[in-house]
């Protein structure tokens, strides 16, 4: 019989009384670290944002007009990049799981090179990209399909492409886990037994894949509400997402107290984002798992 | 019908792949142009912006402190990182969800969130425009992902070797040193890695926390980008571009020795 560390016979309450003093000493840094320098810093915005209990500044947020319209701008970009990013990964991550060795190898680097260079910098070559005289326009006049160059940088338009590209890596990912594992011979079955592609794909292939979906557009979109450099570099100060306001609100205007506010906003949106994903992917679990019981 | 399917199929594919790289693979051609605009395709070739930034003053003290920065941060979160991950993988204790939790949290809380919360705190503990300032909350953003890296490599070794060592009458510490931890030291360094890169890619923090004397490199950049856009910013770019390469090598060759 062996005795390992984790061998479920013990009693949980006698291995944590033999063993919590060392897990105590290798915890309690890590412990101590988040609590002073991640936890608190949360925490003073919170007090900051609540000035001897008053919650004047969150009625300043739901009641103006401009900040409702940050907040909503934030949850449209948000949503058209997630609606985006997924649509595009969704093919891209088909390939990666069914194409063969060699496919998922290319596709595999053209996913991580991106994903190793900072945001930054990518966010840096799309401002040349897009820019008026930049490589987009250049190559869209000379296919002939624009007279005049297109207006691209400090567009919402421009904020999207970058955003996409950003986001992408994150989408695939979890839809390729979930696709490599749905066996492509349940198409070939119900292409046997007379149904076209089309239907094959939406009532068979599409609903084994949808865990892979929810997962990749709650990460995209919990990911994109709080996007700051890439906004900042290529949409216009008109079409502000909210982490350029809460910004804005510490270096410009000064007024801690609402730029706080807005803070616990987005903490709290947040949040509440992945607490759905939690929620989604447990219901998708326990269907899978009823399914295979049935 | 089937055969333009599969056509259309892979020409979004590639379309695809190639918005993934576009933005990557301009950026060190760019460096390398005569002209004092960013152009791609370049125009001539020259090394003029690469020693222009190497010779400035100010790049050169951004280097410094992103350095030094990115290697405290990385060693501080690497030991912090480490020890959490073998207590989470060895033992079973009260609330180890909760911790789990914690320790990754960091990694999903809005980076602006952080930068503002931080920038109140450390103002009161004259940390800010301090290395240190930057260096502790740098650790902070770089500890999961040391923590992801640890737990996943000793999830690899076998426990019995430990008890093994324990049963033929090691002492914990001798059985840590010589046993355990060779035995993790790839999750250990390449979680360094993801560390270091994550301190020094890191750009909204250290806007709030650093000042002239203390700005880090993605600080220049940004300034740059914000001003004016010159060759010589593609020139850092290609810099850092090259670095980040060689920094995922590494980290790869670790995972490999792992395995």
């Amino acid at each position: 019989m062996s005795v390992s560390t984790h061998d479920r016979s013990l009693p949980a309450k006698a291995m944590a009384s033999f063993r919590l003093p060392s897990a105590f000493w290798l915890i309690a840094p890590s412990i101590l670290f988040l609590a002073l320098f991640f936890v608190f810093p949360l925490l003073k915005l919170v007090a900051i944002s609540l000035p001897d209990g008053s919650t004047e500044y969150y009625h300043q947020i739901f009641t103006t007009p401009v900040f409702l319209r940050v907040i909503g701008e934030t949850f449209r970009v948000s949503l058209i990049v997630t609606v985006v990013t997924v649509a595009v990964a969704y093919p891209y991550a088909y390939a990666m799981a069914h194409g063969g060795r060699a496919v998922l190898l290319v596709l595999t680097v053209a996913l991580l090179i991106p994903f190793w260079v900072s945001l930054l910098l990518r966010s840096f070559s799309w401002i040349v990209l897009l820019q008026n005289t930049g490589l987009i326009n250049n190559f869209l006049i000379a296919t002939g399909l624009i007279e005049r160059p297109i207006r691209l940088i400090r567009t919402p338009l421009g904020v999207i492409i970058g955003m996409v590209h950003i986001l992408l890596p994150y989408a695939v990912l979890p839809l390729y886990t979930v696709m490599k594992k749905i066996d492509l011979r349940l198409m070939e079955a119900s292409s046997i037994c007379g149904a076209s592609w089309l239907k094959g794909f939406a009532r068979i292939y599409f609903p084994l894949s949808l865990p892979g979906v929810m997962a990749s557009a709650i990460l995209a979109f919990t990911l994109a509400l709080g996007f700051y450099i890439t906004p900042a570099l290529l949409g216009s100060p008109r079409d502000m997402m909210i982490a350029q306001m809460i910004a804005g609100q510490f270096t410009e205007q000064l007024n801690f107290g609402l730029g706080a506010a807005l803070a616990v906003v987005l903490m709290v949106l947040t949040a509440v984002a992945f607490g759905l994903f939690g929620a989604a992917r447990t219901a998708l679990q326990k269907r899978d798992r009823r399914k295979g019981e049935a | 019908m089937d055969k333009l399917r599969r056509v259309l199929f892979w020409v979004v594919v590639g379309l695809t792949a190639v918005f993934l790289l576009l933005p990557t693979l301009i950026i060190v051609p760019m460096s390398f142009t005569t002209t004092s605009t960013l152009e791609f395709p370049p125009i001539g070739f020259t090394f003029e912006w690469y020693g222009k930034v190497i010779g400035a003053s100010d790049w050169q003290g951004a280097l410094i402190n992103s350095l030094v920065v990115a290697f405290a941060a990385a060693i501080l979160a690497t030991v912090i990182g480490t020890a959490a991950a073998l207590a989470l993988h060895t033992y079973r204790f009260p609330g180890k969800t909760l911790v789990m939790g914690l320790l990754l949290s960091p990694m999903v809380t809005p980076v602006i969130v952080l930068a503002v919360g931080m920038y109140m705190v450390f103002s009161g503990w004259g940390l800010v425009a301090t290395r240190l300032g930057l260096v502790l909350a740098h650790t902070v953003l770089a500890i999961p992902f040391v923590v992801v890296s640890v737990l996943a490599s000793s999830r690899m070794v076998n426990p019995s070797l430990a008890l093994a060592s324990l049963g033929l009458g090691a002492s914990r510490w001798f059985t840590f040193r010589r046993v355990t931890l060779p035995l993790i030291m790839p999750g250990v360094l390449s979680g360094a890695v993801f560390a270091f890169i994550t301190s020094w890619d890191e750009v909204v923090i250290a806007l709030f926390l650093a000042d002239v004397r203390t700005r880090t490199v993605p600080i220049m950049i940004w300034n740059q980008v914000r001003t004016n856009l010159d060759p010589a910013t593609a020139a850092v770019a290609a810099i850092l571009i090259v670095l980040s390469a060689l920094g995922v090598l590494l980290s790869y060759k670790f995972r490999e020795a792992r395995s």
